[in-house]
């Protein structure tokens, strides 16, 4: 790795690291060598044009499409080669564009569930309802409703998660990705096709998780205010590579993300929002 | 009269009849009673794997047929005796069950039918073709069980009694453990299941292992109580009875399962006179539950009465 000094960010310390990751899908390049570093209780946003590789970045970090080169530690812990389900029981979480909420299940047996890698009930114990798993249960019950009113949804424990609005089958993903309490947390897009009300709150409950539970947050997102407005610092992803990074304020004036964004020509006849 | 019928009161009843009905019916009663304990047991079984975890797999018939041929062939060709032959069946089955399981672990939906259809046919073939092993076509008789001092039909009663309450109680406690969590996680969204840390392989394998031992089970007293053993108890048909138990019952219910292989078990015997009348029977039951009962018959229990309540639902039929 040759002794490259730590470069710094809000945080000293890095959770989240990726070096040089790269990904083609049969000859189309989604990734072309990007580097992004998560320090601790960092709310960083992901922008960037349709195709830009984003939703391939949180592939790739998760484990569902090993990159083809390039390092990701999770607290030093190498991810690539791992499977998704053992990424996750080392402390990553995320939630899905698409809401993938397990219909056959109430609001409580999802945020349940969301302990699994947690949960240490063995076979034996379940199929003879040992006392110790009666006890892991309860308390499984017990932490999934202590997230649920963090996130304010506690009203809903009972109900199907089928039978709740867009906005808080969000929210109950979040609580379900929150309960194994991930060190590092991808949110993609959890704004997408809410009002003005809800975003507010999705900036909101964003805050507190990493105020109250220390948790970072790489947030890919469309809706260019709530990135604004919630991410510490920015990572602007453009055809597969990193086009700028940095603070709000620099990306939002930053000449070579204008130009993804809206086009060199337009760019050149318009001074700078 | 809606409190009374809770779960655990007509549970109680049921266990009490079932416990007294040999002094109370006539060998006939008794034989149908034993078959529709090994019913509740293929049903249970397979619908863990079906209503629960999600796969689409035609391969319960099979196993159910290896667990009888196991049984009867390691007692006919190796001489051992049936509390022998009996859990190494099982054994064997479960064992078979996991191969079978493999498939699984890279197809789904359609493909993982065709796949453990072809298995169903392969062994099907085998039964009927590797005659130095199997006896082909025509079967095989299977040495009279004994039980000491009790009749045979009696003891193998009670023994499919004890054998279906404990399985059928080790299913229930399942899945309402974190384990019954992962396998639905798995039927509703396999990429959330990841996210969420739970090993696809690991529990595509525990819910195929857990119908395959069951089939297993069923097989070594289906074995016993007809002691003969011959192909054509476990083609096709079979498994459209098996499926037809866990609908008509409720997918992603155990109670519903238990309940579905009683009735349908019952439907068989009071039809046995009518000629065809099995199949056509089965046939309007299927599509009667189907279209008017979705969830299946357990879903009318659960609205009439109380204390009935499962965790986890039924599988989306929209999805």
């Amino acid at each position: 790795m040759g002794g490259a000094p730590a470069r710094p960010g809000p945080s000293s310390v890095s959770r989240l690291v990726v070096r040089d990751v790269a990904i083609a899908f049969g000859g189309v390049v989604a990734l072309d060598g990007v580097d992004l570093e998560l320090g601790a209780a960092e709310i960083r946003g992901v922008i960037g044009p349709n195709g830009a590789g984003k939703t391939t970045l949180l592939n790739v970090i998760c484990g569902i499409n090993p990159p083809d080169r390039g390092e990701i530690t999770l607290d030093a812990l190498p991810l690539v080669g791992l499977k998704p389900s053992v990424i996750a029981a080392h402390g990553l979480g995320r939630t899905f564009q698409a809401t993938q909420l397990f219909r056959g299940m109430t609001v409580l047996e999802n945020v349940m569930t969301g302990l699994h890698g947690r949960l240490d009930e063995g076979v034996l114990g379940a199929v003879f309802r040992s006392r110790r798993l009666c006890d892991a249960e309860a308390q499984a019950a017990a932490r999934a409703r202590e997230v649920l009113a963090f996130v304010g949804m506690e009203k809903f424990e009972e109900r199907l998660a089928t039978e709740l609005s867009f906005g808080q089958q969000r929210v109950i993903e979040i609580a379900r990705a929150l309960i194994s309490e991930p060190r590092v947390l991808l949110l993609d897009e959890p704004a997408v096709g809410l009002s003005l009300n809800r975003i507010v709150e999705v900036d909101s409950l964003m805050r507190r998780i990493r105020d109250e539970r220390g948790v970072s947050i790489l947030l890919i997102e469309h809706v260019i205010r709530l990135v604004m407005d919630v991410s510490d610092r920015i990572t602007v992803l453009s055809h597969g590579r990193k086009i700028a990074e940095g603070r709000p304020e620099a990306i939002r004036i930053d000449a070579a993300v204008i130009e993804a964004y809206l086009g060199k020509d337009l760019h050149a006849g318009s001074p700078a929002p | 009269m809606r409190a009374l019928a809770g779960r655990r009161n007509v549970l109680a009843l049921a266990g009490l009849v079932l416990l007294v009905l040999p002094a109370l019916a006539n060998p006939y009663i008794l034989y149908v009673a034993n078959m529709a304990l090994i019913y509740v047991i293929l049903a249970v079984g397979l619908n863990v794997l079906l209503g629960y975890a999600g796969q689409f797999a035609f391969a319960n018939a099979a196993l159910f047929g290896i667990g009888a041929y196991a049984t009867g062939l390691l007692q006919v060709r190796l001489g051992l005796s049936f509390w022998i032959a009996f859990p190494a069946a099982v054994v064997v089955t479960t064992l078979i069950g996991l191969v079978v399981a493999l498939p699984a672990l890279r197809l789904s939906g359609l493909y993982l039918a065709l796949v453990t259809l072809a298995f169903a046919q392969l062994t099907q073939w085998l039964m009927l073709n590797w005659e130095r092993v199997t006896f082909g076509a025509g079967g095989f008789k299977v040495p009279p069980l004994t039980f000491g001092p009790l009749p045979a039909a009696l003891g193998l009663y009670y023994l499919s009694l004890v054998l279906a309450g404990l399985l059928v109680g080790g299913a229930w406690n399942t899945v309402r453990s974190g384990i019954g969590r992962a396998l639905v996680a798995v039927r509703d969204s396999e990429v959330a299941a990841e996210a969420l840390a739970i090993d696809l392989a690991r529990y595509k394998a525990i819910a195929f292992s857990i119908s395959a031992l069951y089939a297993g089970v069923a097989g070594g007293l289906y074995s016993a109580i007809l002691s003969f053993v011959a192909p054509e108890g476990f083609d096709l048909f079979q498994m459209v009875v098996q499926f037809s138990m866990v609908v008509v019952g409720g997918l992603g219910s155990v109670w519903g399962s238990v309940l579905g292989a009683g009735l349908l078990v019952t439907l068989q015997e009071a039809l046995r006179a009518f000629k065809g009348g099995q199949e056509i029977a089965f046939g309007l039951v299927l599509m009667v539950c189907i279209v008017f009962l979705p969830d299946g018959i357990i879903s009318l229990v659960k609205r009439r009465a109380r204390g009935w309540e499962e965790p986890l639902r039924a599988p989306d039929r929209r999805a």
